[in-house]
């Protein structure tokens, strides 16, 4: 019995479109945020385009923008081939679509304007962390809806991964946004120091797994044997890697956190792990790679299967690359330098960009039912990515590798080499502007693609309902089938099967840091934020100096040489969330208080090559324009003891007051050497809270701290 | 190459097929590779400590560079008077020290800016090569100035401390600032000449 059915295109063309869109959109931030690194006045002298605030609009645009619509293209598309099933509920698919546009332009609104948690590829505050959630449950229905309503017996290994990234992102992005709302767009993190740094590491290397890795693994299992018209190469390398890799990945995320104030058995985990996760890795690539075994002459031909082909590598690539930046030799070197971003960039520029450009080729003629409008532009595409790509990362391995080397560097007097911290920065600018030209060129050839997709749209006609002929309902089962084959049928039970998987490695490394108190050390000199101190800390995070400052100084002598004592676990307790950063295109700040005059910062503030001249840094000067919102003062401090921090009750009804008082005894200070502060604004907050970093355990400090 | 076995034929998703080739063995090696490595690192961080933990090898970096500094110290460099320089290279070198560091806060000419005024005859904090070298290397930190033995050397220091003493001392900065601590003995000063 056969029956005819309609596989919804119009939803793969919206996302498909939504791809384009946001993928340029996307790019065009990272050009502009890259171009600031060497001229810092391209922030066009407005708070809302200043790289602090827009580097989170660039990473969340490519990642959950543009390769987010492109994971809801790919999978509308194939899921519905795959299980020769229509979308379970053509209103779901519409309210994903819509609800995640919706929440793409809400980020887009919100994180110019400084509201953020400040927590990385997670920044977006709590109402659109909860819309999140919402349409993330909404795909997820559909998806299993549609499963569960199939003509095909089993699921094809792509569906395992479409199961894996539904299942996981929601643990992720459920558990690492636990936070208390202040206002409708403010809340602190419900986790403090080093927890909150364990939590995001786990979510943010998992995202990277499960948002950018997974689903494109199950794209790549679909589109890839279809473009080259080959067999995959071997099903059991697919179960093997499939299962390792979700498994395995989850346990990795302590490798960002290496020489941190994380207890070392959490390190350790993360570094091992991380080692097994080559083997799991490159069997995707290798199953990918292995596939064209007998087509490379079409890979020669084809710009599509040429961008998978460098899609695939670049992926086995970073894969390799990733597992070495673990090893804590490496990471000594490597961590807080260019040489990250540039790891990062293989990944996304080629497995994710590439790939999700192989597949709009792809896609967009196959719905629109016509050819590809220009073959040569698509070749040229093709160049134009690789040549970006290459001139990206090599720029950015030879400036990640210089200032390591230049940071660690000790004169034959014992001192360091570069004392100064902005003579490492000069030394890269160049490549700082290499950088941004590779990133060009790419943004380039997505532009010539945009232009090639929509003529290649207007050549044609949406097929909106493409027709199918399929058995009526499920064919008969393989009953001699292995555990496997068998396990392929049961949806219900593989999607179990896949949640215990990626839980173990969380529960194993969260339990122990919340519950064991030896882990965290407390010390008793670490006394909670004064209120203005809180206040500067919010502006802190508005301003997102966490995008180019650390506050984590690690156990190497050219660290505690240049920065002072080492970062210790206690220190952390009462920072919700935690600001350890994970980039240092300025000098770590976790001892700074004390180190300058407050006329100094204020002063650095507004034009900072006054005091540093060939500094980047842009200037801030509506700091000392806007005001803090001290209506809101009693508010964060209550905010703060419901989340455990220590404060006396008196604290919160003196609020005011003991801000106040702080806020007078800097503007008393500025005034001795000449500025005029207002006491209520940002910068008299943030300078408070300057002074403040890391002085806690100092053994004597001249500095008066008014303790709450 | 492993051999193509196509008892999977009869499983087509959407027109794709799979092999159930078996697993390149060098992959197998490497994955198996990985399981011992974890387990001896794991072993010997852990369980022997055989490696150093991050705090350890902290100390012993330290130790190695409190040796290091000791015999630097003990070297002739190091034994290096504690006394004003006057030679032409040292009063360049410590202008050069001065321009790179000492500007932002003490103006290009030493006038003064958020800093004293560098230039007049009044002391904060006395005028002995002592009080200069105590000075630049510990900072002032409840003022604003910092400490700076970790950026810079004996000689560096006694470098730029000549320089200021020598060369900014007495001239006219084109901004000077208010003059603040204790005016030197007129008669001090005119000994010191210029």
């Amino acid at each position: 019995m056969q029956t005819t059915i309609y596989y919804d295109n119009k939803i793969v063309r919206n996302f498909a479109w939504a791809t384009v869109l946001w993928g340029i959109v996307g790019m065009l931030v990272g050009v502009l945020i890259a171009v600031q690194l060497f001229l810092p006045e391209a922030n066009l002298n407005t708070p809302y385009t200043t790289y602090g605030r827009i580097r989170p609009l660039h990473t969340n645009a490519v990642i959950f923008a543009f390769v987010g619509n492109a994971i809801f293209m790919g999978v509308y598309y194939s899921l519905q081939r795959l299980l020769k099933a229509r979308m379970w509920s053509d209103a779901l698919s519409q309210i994903n679509f819509w609800g995640w546009q919706l929440i793409i332009v809400a980020a887009a609104l919100t994180l110019p304007l400084g509201y953020t948690s400040s927590k990385e590829y997670a920044e977006l505050e709590w109402p659109i962390d909860i819309a999140i959630t919402i349409i993330w449950v909404v795909f997820g229905l559909n998806l299993i809806m549609t499963i569960l309503n199939r003509r095909e017996k089993h699921m094809y290994v792509a569906i395992w991964f479409y199961i894996a990234t539904f299942v996981t992102v929601a643990v992720l992005h459920i558990v690492n946004s636990f936070e208390l709302p202040l206002t409708l767009f403010k809340s602190y993190s419900y986790y403090a120091g080093v927890q909150d740094a364990l939590v995001q590491w786990w979510y943010g290397h998992n995202a990277v797994a499960f948002f950018l890795t997974t689903p494109y693994l199950g794209l790549m299992y679909y589109f890839l044997p279809k473009v080259a018209q080959r067999p995959v190469y071997s099903y059991r390398l697919s179960i093997i890697h499939f299962w390792s890799l979700i498994f395995i990945y989850i346990w990795a995320g302590p490798h960002h956190l290496l020489y941190s104030s994380l207890p070392e058995w959490a390190q350790s985990l993360g570094v091992v792990f991380s080692i097994m996760l080559i083997a799991p890795s490159w069997g995707g690539m290798i199953n990918g790679l292995l596939t064209l075994r007998g087509v490379w002459d079409k890979v020669r031909e084809d710009p599509v299967l040429k961008m998978m082909v460098v899609a695939i590598t670049g992926y086995g690539m970073a894969t390799f690359e990733g597992p070495m930046h673990s090893l804590k030799s490496v990471n000594a070197l490597s961590h807080f330098t260019d040489w990250i971003p540039a790891h990062v960039h293989v990944g996304t520029l080629a497995w994710n960009g590439m790939f999700t450009f192989a597949v709009l080729y792809y896609i967009i003629p196959k719905i629109f039912r016509t050819e590809l409008y220009s073959l040569r532009l698509a070749n040229a595409h093709f160049w134009l990515s690789t040549i970006g790509l290459v001139f990206w990362v090599v720029a950015m391995y030879w400036s990640g590798i210089t200032q390591g080397l230049m940071w660690k560097q000790f004169t034959s007097e014992g001192t360091l080499q570069y004392p100064n911290f902005l003579e490492t920065v000069i030394q890269i600018i160049p490549m700082y502007m290499v950088r941004a030209l590779g990133g060009g060129i790419y943004l380039v050839g997505a532009l010539i693609m945009a232009y090639n997709l929509i003529r290649t749209a207007a050549s044609g006609h949406l097929v909106s309902n493409e027709p199918a002929i399929v058995p009526d309902r499920n064919p008969n089962a393989h009953e001699t089938a292995s555990w496997h084959r068998r396990l392929e049928g049961k949806p219900a039970l593989f999607s179990i099967l896949v949640t215990l998987a990626i839980l173990i490695g969380g529960i194993v490394e969260f339990l122990p840091t919340f519950l064991v108190k030896s882990n965290i050390p407390t010390l008793s000199s670490v006394k909670p934020y004064t209120p203005l101190e809180l206040h500067g800390r919010d502006v802190y995070i508005k301003e997102g100096c966490v995008g180019c400052h650390s506050q984590m100084i690690r156990p190497f002598r050219s660290e505690t040489e240049r920065y002072g004592e080492y970062s210790k676990a206690g220190e952390f307790i009462y920072d919700h969330p935690f600001l350890w950063g994970s980039k240092r295109t300025g000098p770590d700040l976790h001892r700074v208080g004390g180190k300058y005059p407050d006329s100094w910062h204020y002063n650095h503030m507004m034009v900072p090559e006054r005091m540093s001249p060939g500094s980047i840094m842009p200037a801030y000067p509506w700091l000392a324009e806007n005001l803090i919102d001290t209506s809101l003062t009693k508010d964060m401090v209550s905010a703060m003891r419901t989340l455990g921090v220590p404060y006396a009750k008196q604290t919160t009804a003196d609020a005011s007051a003991l801000l106040d008082q702080q806020a007078a005894q800097i503007t008393e200070r500025l005034k001795k050497d000449g500025i005029i502060a207002h006491n209520h604004s940002e910068m008299v907050a943030l300078i408070a809270y300057l002074q403040r970093l890391g002085i806690d355990i100092r053994q004597s400090t001249t500095r008066q701290i008014n303790t709450p | 190459m492993a051999k193509n076995r196509d008892d999977l034929t009869n499983h087509d998703y959407d027109g794709i097929q799979e092999y159930d080739n078996d697993l390149p063995p060098w992959w197998i090696f490497i994955f198996y590779l990985s399981f011992v490595f974890a387990l001896i690192y794991l072993l010997n961080y852990h369980v022997f400590r055989t490696a150093p933990l991050q705090s350890q090898e902290y100390a012993m970096e330290m130790e190695m560079a409190r040796a290091e500094l000791a015999a630097i110290e003990a070297s002739a460099s190091a034994r290096l008077p504690l006394a004003f320089m006057d030679k032409v290279t040292d009063l360049e070198t410590g202008k050069q020290i001065f321009t790179k560091y000492c500007v932002p806060c003490h103006g290009p000419d030493g006038g003064g800016t958020v800093g004293p005024n560098l230039t007049d005859h009044y002391f904060l904090h006395g005028n002995t090569v002592e009080d200069y070298f105590n000075v630049i290397s510990l900072g002032v930190p409840e003022k604003g100035m910092i400490p700076w033995n970790k950026t810079l050397s004996r000689r560096e220091i006694l470098q730029v401390a000549s320089y200021i003493q020598n060369r900014l001392q007495g001239s006219i900065p084109a901004n000077p600032k208010e003059p603040q601590g204790t005016p030197l003995d007129q008669r001090i000063s005119m000994l010191w000449g210029n």
